[in-house]
């Protein structure tokens, strides 16, 4: 079966789980949205200044909350299914691809739920808003790269809900610096293509290493 | 018992430490900063090492996927050790000196903020080790994970650099004469240090090993043995 | 390697996490061979059956399976050829039954409408659109069955081979394993129930080795 038929099937088996379980939308989701709400009690709800902070909040939001969407059920295979995966001779660069594929859409669902909940409650700048459709994405595969890079790590640990965000977040500060000064850099007027090149160039480092790590990664079993 | 090339390692190390240290505590003080400013010598050297110690990690990791020799993994997981120590010692030092010098404990400089997600990430390594009972899956993932966070860390010294960048110009004072010397000698010192750590938990992390290999053969714990014929008798009733 | 021998072991020894579960594991099986293996509780059958499985790499010895040898990259090349019914279901809970299996049959390029057919032999037409998570451990043992059907393996593994199954699926068993082996492949049965176990030889698991029962 072709390279990529093969990461159709796996993208498309994580989605119609996850479809099912909703736990993205129903549970990542309005959670996430809460915190949203939750935030300017601690800050203060000065106008001005929510909308000062607003595009930073959803990104830390964005980064902390999405660490669920990746920790989610259906990004996991237990251990039957790890087994019967692999022993139907899936490359396995097109099962990390292909669950990276699922998880990436997932987190781009989820940004794009929460940008108008921000919007609504921050009232942030929209200038050059449009931009929004490049660093959305490039965000969302990022943290789906290493989403699946890390999870593959911690497959099948006990700690694995504790460990994982341990191992993504200190990783994904290029992501968040990225994201931030492309919002910001629209705001001052400035170029926002070298944050959009940073962007894509950890995309691009991290979906190397995960297609070079996808076999060993794949003999990782208990 | 530690063998000759290991003692004679320890005794270069011993005597470039006390050269360091007397050195340190005895060069002429900064002129700006005053003696507040040696506390570089302890901040700089920990920092090197904590990069030099991951870069270990990651020789012993790539070199383990290749040959799957127990040694590697081994070097990978002592030096990950020893780095966590020299990244907090950095970090630590960092703070001291930077409160009296710029007011406060912390600032954004892309080195600084780099080597603290180094420490988080040396963590995380050390995390995912714990969390692995078998050593063949433990040298396995935590190999993927050091090459993986290694390739990152550029990325994200990179990207704290631009992002300072946009806020602020960065601040580089430059040393000369003595102090550059003494800076260098320090370096040294902490090298070596490192090297002596690293043969010792070598050796140690060897002996466990041995005695785990030691422990399954003296015990012909074979699957199955945890498990006897089932017998009521000895159930009291109530 | 003789051609008609589809699995040799040669003094397999393999240890997890420090308990050794498999001493010096000697075992073949020829093509058209029926076998059982038998044991206690916990005596390593299932580990047998994954390293038979090219799931587990000996941590000593040697072994090939279906031609390709243990622990190297020949595995990935056979795998396709290997149904390994565990005791836990290799299925995905939310999806139908018939989902599963349709994704077994696209994965490994047959034509997904086998699925349905598969699902008919077993005797769960009527549960196709049933998910996985609602339905019962005999019905998911027999969509595992059903798999085995799809793929036509050259080697099927069924751990607990009788465990959950009703005197129709009992009979199931028989026949899929027949199926295989009529094909010049091999069937290896776990059993704790060696009188229900239609078999030409009997293996059992003692001590961490393989000894004729």
């Amino acid at each position: 079966m072709p390279f990529w038929a093969q990461v159709r099937e796996i993208a498309r088996k994580d989605l119609v789980i996850e479809i099912r379980t909703a736990e993205v939308l129903l549970m990542t989701v309005p959670f996430a949205a809460a915190a949203l709400v939750l935030i300017p009690f601690a800050i203060g709800t000065d106008a001005p200044l929510l909308a000062e902070l607003g595009p930073g909040l959803f990104w830390i939001v964005v980064l902390l909350f999405g660490v669920l969407v990746i920790l989610r059920k259906s990004a996991v295979d237990e251990g039957p299914q790890q087994d019967l995966v692999r022993l139907l001779g899936i490359d396995p660069a097109a099962r990390f691809t292909g669950s990276t594929v699922a998880t990436s859409l997932l987190v781009l669902l989820f940004e794009v739920a929460l940008l108008p909940i921000l919007i609504a409650l921050y009232n942030p700048d929209l200038g050059g808003w449009w931009w929004m459709a490049a660093v959305l994405p490039l965000v969302a595969a990022g943290l789906g790269l290493l989403g699946s890079l890390t999870g593959g790590v911690t497959a099948s640990l006990g700690t694995r809900t504790s460990l994982t965000p341990l191992l993504i977040v200190p990783l994904a500060l290029p992501l968040l610096v990225g994201a931030t000064q492309a919002v910001e850099s629209l705001q001052l007027g400035r170029s926002i293509l070298p944050w959009l090149v940073l962007l894509a160039a950890v995309d691009l480092a991290l979906a190397v290493s995960g297609v070079l790590a996808a076999r060993p990664l794949e003999e990782v079993t208990t | 018992m530690t063998q000759p090339k290991a003692r004679w390692l320890e005794i270069t190390a011993i005597v470039v430490v006390i050269a360091a240290v007397v050195r340190g505590l005895t060069v002429e003080a900064d002129v700006t900063q005053g003696d507040v400013q040696r506390i570089m010598y302890v901040h700089v050297p920990a920092a090197w090492l904590a990069f030099l110690a991951f870069g270990v990690t990651v020789v012993g990791s790539v070199a383990w996927l290749r040959t799957r020799r127990r040694t590697w993994d081994r070097l990978a997981a002592a030096s990950a050790e020893i780095g966590v120590v020299f990244t907090g010692l950095a970090i630590l030092a960092g703070m001291i000196w930077a409160r009296p010098v710029w007011g406060q404990f912390w600032t954004w400089e892309p080195r600084l903020v780099t080597t603290a997600l180094l420490f988080f990430v040396y963590l995380g390594y050390l995390a995912l080790r714990r969390a692995v009972l078998d050593p063949e899956q433990r040298a396995r993932r935590a190999a993927i994970m050091g090459i993986v966070a290694f390739i990152q860390i550029p990325i994200v010294y990179q990207s704290v650099n631009w992002w300072r960048s946009l806020h602020q110009t960065s601040s580089r004072n430059s040393i000369d004469g003595p102090l550059r010397l003494t800076l260098w000698l320090a370096v040294l010192a902490f090298t070596f240090a490192y090297a002596v750590m690293l043969s010792r938990r070598l050796e140690l992390a060897r002996l466990e090993d041995e005695l785990e290999q030691a422990r399954l053969a003296g015990t012909p714990d074979v699957a199955g043995a945890a498990i006897t014929a089932p017998t009521l008798e000895g159930v009291t009733r109530g | 390697m003789n051609a008609k021998t589809l699995v040799t072991l040669d003094d397999v020894g393999l240890s997890i996490g420090g308990s050794v579960i498999l001493t010096s594991a000697k075992l073949t099986v020829a093509a058209g061979e029926k076998v059982g293996l038998l044991g206690p509780n916990g005596s390593g059958k299932t580990t047998l059956l994954r390293v038979l499985a090219t799931l587990l790499r000996p941590t000593s010895g040697t072994g090939a399976v279906l031609g390709a040898e243990l622990g190297t990259d020949e595995i990935y090349a056979v795998r396709p050829d290997i149904v390994l019914v565990g005791h836990l279901p290799g299925l995905y809970p939310e999806l139908t039954l018939g989902e599963n299996l349709r994704f077994v049959a696209r994965l490994t390029g047959r034509d997904p409408r086998r699925a349905d057919e598969a699902l008919a032999a077993v005797g769960l037409a009527a549960a196709a659109d049933r998910r996985a998570r609602d339905s019962s451990k005999g019905m998911l043992r027999r969509t595992e069955l059903a798999r085995a059907l799809i793929q036509e393996p050259r080697l099927l593994l069924l751990d607990e081979a009788h465990a959950g199954l009703d005197a129709d699926a009992i009979g199931l068993v028989d026949a899929i394993t027949g199926r295989v082996v009529a094909a010049d492949g091999a069937a290896l049965l776990v059993s704790h129930e060696p009188d229900r176990l239609e078999v030409d030889r009997s293996l059992r698991l003692v001590d961490g080795s393989v000894e004729e029962a």
